[in-house]
């Protein structure tokens, strides 16, 4: 008696799910976002809210001169002493000094841990890119509450 | 396995002679060229670039209308971006909500987006958030007028676009 030997592997349709890879492909293509853009949040440095609303929590004010220098004053606060609480950051060949920004930022940080607000106050010359990479470093160094001034 | 399979049919002989009726018999007796493909590598392939694609999927979908010669500032601590009233300045004109305004008529164009928006929301209070899109190479001294109107108008939250580093 002949048995006949039926094979029980299968075959997949690869065909479909190649469709829908490239169909997906496509999609994802044609609607990707190549730019990612964000926000930077900051706050009214001047005239929020009333003064006798206003926490008074430590802060530090920075002061971006038409010279590309910056001046650093830390208020409200007890635990930063007296000699760190105002800082020059001296330009670095015409540009903004920013690692020695950083380091300073760090600093008072370290000294001061409730040290979460920052104001900056531009000049009428100073670059919006240099306020933003200001206001970047000091997010960066734990700083979520920032402000900005008018003139 | 792929002796009998659709693939190989539809590979070696193509779709329409491999499912034809007809069947004719002189094309059993030709040579048959054609390797099998291997699917294998090319769905792999396809996979990777659908994840990809996939965790590059934003669905915030265009909220910022970037022209040509506009170029955001970058920045490394980033939020995401929301939809709320946006102030542009492009090429030295300032615009609110695509409507070209002046110094002296953007806290009027403010306060009108205020009552709007009053009217919309009966009882809600206002949040008072505003983007401002600006090319990274402005002043600070036109930026100014802008915070000083939102100041005026009653916003307190300025959402500065940046482009994610």
């Amino acid at each position: 008696m002949k048995h006949s030997k039926k094979t029980l592997d299968f075959e997949v349709n690869l065909i479909p799910f190649i469709d829908l890879l490239s169909v997906s492909i496509c999609f994802l293509l044609i609607t990707a976002v190549w730019l990612n853009v964000g926000s930077m949040n900051v706050k009214q440095a001047v005239g929020g809210q009333a003064k006798e609303d206003t926490q008074k929590s430590p802060l530090v004010w920075v002061r971006m001169t038409v010279a590309g220098d910056l001046d650093l004053e830390v208020q409200e606060s007890s635990l930063v002493p007296k000699a760190m609480r105002k800082l020059r950051i001296p330009k670095l060949d015409n540009k903004v000094n920013w690692d020695s920004f950083e380091k300073a930022v760090a600093s008072l940080k370290q000294v001061e841990p409730g040290l979460n607000t920052g104001l900056i106050q531009p000049t009428a010359s100073t670059a919006y890119e240099d306020i933003i990479d200001l206001m970047d470093k000091l997010r960066k160094n734990g700083m979520s509450d920032l402000g900005v001034s008018p003139l | 396995m792929l002796a009998n399979g659709i693939l190989t049919q539809s590979v070696l002989m193509g779709t329409l002679e491999a499912n034809s009726a007809i069947n004719p018999r002189g094309a059993k007796l030709k040579r048959h060229i054609a390797a099998d493909l291997l699917l294998t590598a090319l769905i792999d392939a396809f996979s990777i670039l659908v994840i990809f694609l996939l965790m590059n999927f934003s669905s915030n979908g265009e909220i910022l209308f970037l022209t040509k010669n506009m170029e955001l500032p970058k920045a490394h601590v980033a939020d995401i971006l929301e939809r709320n009233p946006v102030i542009k300045i492009d090429e030295g004109k300032i615009f609110v909500e695509n409507k070209a305004v002046t110094a002296q008529t953007i806290t009027a164009e403010l306060l009108e987006l205020r009552r709007k928006h009053t009217e919309i929301f009966p009882g809600q209070e206002f949040p008072g958030i505003a983007t401002i899109q600006a090319d990274r190479r402005v002043k600070y001294d036109l930026l100014n007028q802008i915070i000083l109107a939102m100041n005026q108008a009653g916003y307190s939250d300025i959402k500065f676009a940046v482009v994610v580093k």
